[in-house]
């Protein structure tokens, strides 16, 4: 055997069934539910082809899908906007060592160190109606006569913006700092001799030398927005309402709840396709003439 | 080098899925029963196990139970190997009507164990009409449920209140718990199809059971009837009223906490409460029911309650030894298997007279004499037929009613447009219409 053909070989042994392995449990399965949102089957009896059925279906105004897009839309903007006008205020802040800086950014991180649906259950905590609740009896301490019921179905996912912002805004502080501490001083210095204020160096000098960076944020954050699912399962005890449905936990409750594993699988397609279709256009939007420094 | 070409080979010969390892052959029949297991457990089903392979030799039962059990059902039901008999909460009508289920009637139809009747005569009547298609039966429930008001005798006693008859002695006694500063109701909001229960004994409190059963056979106009809007409106009262502020937002065990801790007076639930809080009720506590009062002027019968047949076991058609899975099902449903089922886990099994003789707590005894007094049973089967309606329209349609969100009106006309498309899709499986059960 040569050389060449035994690293070969080498290389097949340790790198076959780890692929063998991903082909078998994240490919075909993958492939498959292509195939089963062209079918009509309820995961038990015998499959029946249906073609574009089950998509004419989510697409027709009879569907809960369109309002779980709007759903997803909601909690991919709403938060969005803050965490992203937080994040940047924040990292700004830090990278200028305001008083306890780092104390601020291990702070803010923390909430990343938490599993979501603890985050969640923390959460409906703070919102429970009864004695537990922190904002309830913040309220009630305040002259609030009655709980208000805050995870209730319809006001839900407002319930879940401040949650997302508290969540989120620390990850991307860091990561905005991190981009904002490669940019070189030379450049505030200079920025300063010129009598820039900090609103202008800011503009001026942060903002375009992170925009990679800040272009990657905002592609996390839609992705995370489209394809949102835990907290909603959650703090809906695991049965959302067309209120409140995204798209994932819609997809869930179809398929493992109403049995209907192509109408499921077909919204798994659709919200491929979207948060594929979402970040092709956060990358063309957000394209800019990068400057090297 | 060549050594390593072996390593993933080993690595996969060794693994779970490529196990060589089959069943030791000459064992007699060994039986598979998955179970679910919820609030009441597995021991006594293991312990019914083990009293049957002592009185069938040639048999031995693998019983195992998951609380996902279903997860764990569904590939091997494809793989057309599942387990004997099982009890989960797959939709029953699904695999009943994709032919995966083995008829029981046989079974049914044969001596029950300790009784000169037959087994079918050994159950509550009208208990496994919910399980027949083309004239065969598929499913046998273990358990029998009943919608009940529960209280706390002691807290009634010590403020002078009285279980209330009918709809204004209900509502009198909620205008009294809250002079008394106290909610009236406690109320699982997380799910509203806790009210759905209730909505429908209120139903029937006002119609005859020809309409009610009408309702559950899909005529058209069933949810815009105006008594049913009746119904809708005393629920939303109910609910506006004298649900404890907050209840919307609470979960089953947050809300039955509050119940258990006194803050509400009253909590609509099913026979299961006693055992889902039973770690949390404090010394002292009496648990009481009454049952969904009648509503004055209406024309539904006094005496029906509302009750049905859970837990359900059913054998696979698939199964190895679908007859011996029957036969273990009767012996586990048995008069003696029965009293031993009430006294262990504190409910109500189907078999006729399982309580009788036998010593009970005071919390099953308050819902036996509910049971004792009434002149039929009544259940709906729309929810769990029609996964569609119950999981979405009726769910938003219930929290929008009881928020005050929607008018009871609007609640019929939405169900009923809900109901139509269950009614005109022909991919949805349809029984047929049952009518009123014979008692």
């Amino acid at each position: 055997m040569t050389k060449q053909r035994q690293q070969r070989l080498f290389i097949l042994t340790f790198l076959g069934p780890p692929l063998a392995l991903y082909a078998l449990f994240v490919l075909l399965p993958a492939v498959n539910a292509f195939r089963y949102s062209l079918l009509r089957w309820d995961g038990l009896g015998a499959p029946e082809w249906v073609g574009l059925g089950n998509f004419r279906k989510l697409l027709s105004g009879s569907s809960d899908f369109l309002s779980a897009i709007g759903h997803n839309l909601f909690l991919t903007f709403v938060p969005g906007v803050l965490i992203l006008v937080l994040a940047l205020f924040f990292a700004y802040m830090v990278h200028q060592r305001i008083w306890g800086a780092r104390l601020f950014r291990v702070a803010f991180f923390f909430p990343n160190v938490i599993s979501s649906v603890a985050i969640a259950l923390l959460w409906v905590l703070i919102y429970s109606t009864t004695d537990v609740g922190l904002l309830n009896n913040l309220l009630k301490a305040l002259g609030q006569k009655e709980p208000i019921a805050f995870t209730e179905s319809s006001r839900l996912l407002w319930a879940i913006v401040p949650m997302s912002v508290w969540t989120a805004t620390g990850f991307f502080m860091v990561l905005f700092l991190a981009a904002m501490e490669n940019i070189p001083e030379t450049y505030y210095e200079a920025a300063k001799l010129d009598g820039a204020t900090s609103g202008r160096q800011f503009w001026h000098i942060t903002l375009p030398l992170m925009w990679d960076v800040l272009t990657i944020g905002i592609i996390f954050l839609v992705v995370g927005g489209l394809k949102f699912f835990d907290a909603i399962w959650v703090m809906e005890n695991g049965r959302p309402s067309p209120a409140t449905h995204t798209m994932s936990t819609l997809m869930y409750s179809k398929v493992f709840e109403q049995y209907d594993v192509g109408h499921g699988t077909a919204i798994a397609v659709l919200l491929f396709l979207l948060v594929l279709a979402a970040t092709l256009v956060s990358l063309r939007l957000l394209r800019r003439e990068r400057i090297e420094y | 080098m060549k050594r390593f070409v072996w390593v993933p080979v080993l690595i996969l010969l060794l693994s779970p899925g490529c196990s060589l390892q089959q069943e030791q052959p000459g064992a007699g029949i060994v039986l598979e029963v998955a179970v679910f297991e919820g609030g009441y457990g597995i021991e006594w089903h293991k312990s019914v196990a083990r009293r049957y392979e002592q009185q069938h030799p040639g048999i031995r039962i693998n019983l195992w139970g998951d609380p996902r059990v279903d997860e764990k059902l569904k590939p091997r039901i494809l793989r057309r190997s599942p387990p004997d008999l099982t009890s989960c909460t797959l939709p029953v009508w699904k695999l009943i009507v994709a032919g995966k289920l083995y008829p029981l009637d046989e079974a049914l139809d044969s001596r029950a164990y300790g009784q000169d009747i037959t087994w079918r005569q050994s159950l509550v009547p009208g208990i496994l009409d919910d399980f027949r298609y083309g004239g065969k039966t598929y499913a046998v429930p273990s358990n029998q449920g009943a919608w009940v008001c529960w209280y706390d005798a002691r807290q009634f006693r010590r403020h002078g209140w009285k279980p209330p008859r009918t709809w204004r002695e209900f509502t009198a006694l909620s205008e009294q718990v809250k002079a008394a500063g106290v909610a009236p109701l406690a109320f699982q909001g997380k799910y509203p199809t806790y009210a759905w229960a209730t909505l429908l004994s209120l139903y029937q409190r006002l119609v005859p059971l020809e309409r009610w059963y009408a309702m559950q056979d899909l005529q058209p106009g069933a949810f815009t009837d105006p008594d049913f809007i009746q119904a809708a409106r005393l629920l939303q009262e109910m609910a506006t009223r004298y649900y404890q502020p907050g209840a919307l937002a609470m979960t089953h065990t947050e809300s039955q906490m509050e119940w258990v801790n006194g803050r509400a007076a009253m909590v609509f639930c099913g026979l299961w409460l006693k055992n889902e809080m039973k770690n949390a009720i404090p010394a002292g506590f009496e648990m009481a029911c009454f049952p969904v009062p009648i509503v004055e002027g209406g024309k539904g019968n006094p005496r029906a309650v509302y009750s049905w047949g859970a837990e359900t076991f059913f054998v696979f058609a698939d199964a190895k030894h679908p007859k011996e899975a029957a036969d273990f099902l009767k012996f586990m449903l048995s008069l003696s298997s029965a009293h031993d089922y009430v006294q262990r886990l504190d409910t109500l099994s189907p078999v006729k007279d399982c309580v009788k003789g036998v010593r009970i707590s005071p919390e099953l005894q308050s819902a036996v004499d509910v049971l004792d007094q009434r002149s039929c049973l009544f259940s709906d089967r729309l929810a769990d037929l029609y996964l569609e309606f119950s999981r979405t329209a009726l769910q938003q349609s219930l929290a929008d009613l009881m928020s005050g969100k929607m008018t009871p009106e609007a609640f019929g006309a939405r169900l009923e447009a809900a109901i139509e498309d269950v009614r005109r899709n022909p991919e949805i499986y349809k029984p047929p219409a049952r009518g009123v059960p014979t008692p």
